[in-house]
């Protein structure tokens, strides 16, 4: 009986660290892929500005969702690969809408002042030759 | 009753058998007789108040703890010999008591024999556990053995932890307010799971199994730290072991000594009986001159 209640523990115990230890693979990389697919939205030439702004207000939402699972996902703790270390080395680059959401900055705003480039800097920016 | 000198010559030869045999007897201990835990993941991750009921439950499930099972089983039937025959030798005399102390030597060697076998046994499971705990130590220093690159890794992702929670609710109202748009299934999913995992992890924290192992001082210990507590308990055993072994030791130097005594007990008896010619005195023969 006393055996068979210790192996019964032993077993639990063991399913447990497995269950704790399962990992929620690509994360990481599914938020990688529509923060791409954003700021090609940004930066297309050819899109017209109001179906831009449906892309990325659309994109926005997946992206919230995407960010949250990236931030909670424990798999990612101390991990120290490349993708993981440059994901969070800058958060308002990598959680583009959080980020953006929180400083009240359109997504293209925030995502631009990361390079020092401001939307007013812009709109005074002369066409010219160097 | 009267002693044979078969009987005494017997008895002297074998108590001086004996004697010479008990100093010198090496533990009898097979060296298939193991015990091999494996500092495994699993291992390091076990609750504590678990990890050692799970290493004494491994124990006695090796060939290592039936044997130590066994010997102590046959010393406690030995010692009900031994507390026989004391009494025995109480109540009797002549060549009986003789032969009942000569058994009584011949019962404690062995008693002594199986003393230092158990102790043996019990060395080598302590010798394993020290190594376990260490293992399982270097285990844990090696998961706390962060490069500088993982150490900013994990500054980073502790900042962007802080931020998120600060942030989260009022990300939230800016959201949906801005754009009139309602919770997704991952929010309204997550929230939902939120609320029964936080109960879950309250019935985790409480639970009896979960509870940090604490000092003395009732002071929580970290894992690490009771490790190296369980690795001074070990040694302390082992100190308490070479100290049993001293004992064990003048055990039998009195078992020795006890032999050489009804050695000399047979062979005074032997001598008291024999017809061998005594050296006469000059001085007791003085009369054989004194008279024609």
């Amino acid at each position: 009986m006393l055996k068979r209640s210790l192996k019964t523990a032993v077993v639990m115990c063991t399913l447990s660290i497995a269950l704790t230890a399962t990992a929620q693979a690509g994360t990481l990389e599914n938020l990688e892929r529509e923060r791409s697919t954003t700021i090609n939205y940004f930066l297309d030439a050819n899109m017209e500005p109001n179906e831009r702004l449906a892309r990325v207000e659309a994109s926005k939402r997946r992206l919230l969702d995407m960010e949250r699972m990236v931030l909670r996902d424990k798999s990612l703790r101390g991990k120290s690969t490349p993708v993981v270390r440059r994901a969070f080395s800058n958060y308002d680059v990598t959680f583009l809408a959080h980020a953006a959401t929180e400083k009240d900055l359109s997504m293209v705003d925030n995502w631009l002042e990361q390079f020092d480039v401001s939307t007013d800097a812009l709109m005074a920016a002369k066409v010219g030759r160097r | 009753m009267t002693r044979t000198p078969s009987s005494q010559t017997r008895c002297a030869f074998a108590a001086v058998l004996l004697a010479a045999t008990v100093l010198s007897a090496p533990p009898a201990l097979a060296s298939q007789i193991n015990w091999s835990p494996q500092s495994s993941e699993r291992l390091v991750k076990l609750p504590p108040s678990y990890l050692k009921k799970s290493l004494d439950h491994d124990f006695q499930k090796s060939s290592l703890g039936e044997a130590l099972s066994t010997t102590e089983e046959n010393i406690s039937l030995k010692g009900a010999t031994l507390s026989d025959l004391q009494d025995a030798i109480a109540s009797s005399d002549g060549d009986v008591r003789l032969e009942l102390r000569h058994q009584f030597l011949g019962e404690k060697r062995a008693y002594l024999d199986m003393m230092s076998e158990r102790n043996a046994l019990r060395r080598q499971q302590l010798e394993t556990k020290r190594r376990l705990f260490e293992d399982m130590l270097a285990h844990l220093a090696r998961d706390e053995d962060l490069s500088p690159a993982a150490q900013e890794l994990i500054k980073n992702q502790d900042a962007a932890a802080e931020r998120f929670e600060r942030t989260y609710a009022d990300v939230d109202r800016k959201f949906f307010t801005s754009t009139m748009a309602t919770e997704s299934r991952y929010a309204q999913q997550f929230n939902q799971n939120l609320q029964a995992i936080e109960q879950l992890v309250a019935r985790i924290e409480s639970h009896k199994m979960s509870a940090a192992p604490t000092a003395e001082d009732d002071l929580p210990m970290t894992r690490k730290e009771h490790l190296r507590r369980l690795s001074a308990d070990v040694q302390a055993e082992l100190s308490i072991i070479e100290q049993e072994e001293t004992m064990l030791g003048y055990m039998a130097k009195l078992v020795a000594l006890d032999a050489m005594a009804l050695a000399e007990d047979g062979m005074d008896a032997e001598l008291a009986d024999s017809d061998a010619a005594r050296t006469l005195q000059p001085a007791k023969s003085v009369s054989f001159f004194l008279d024609n």
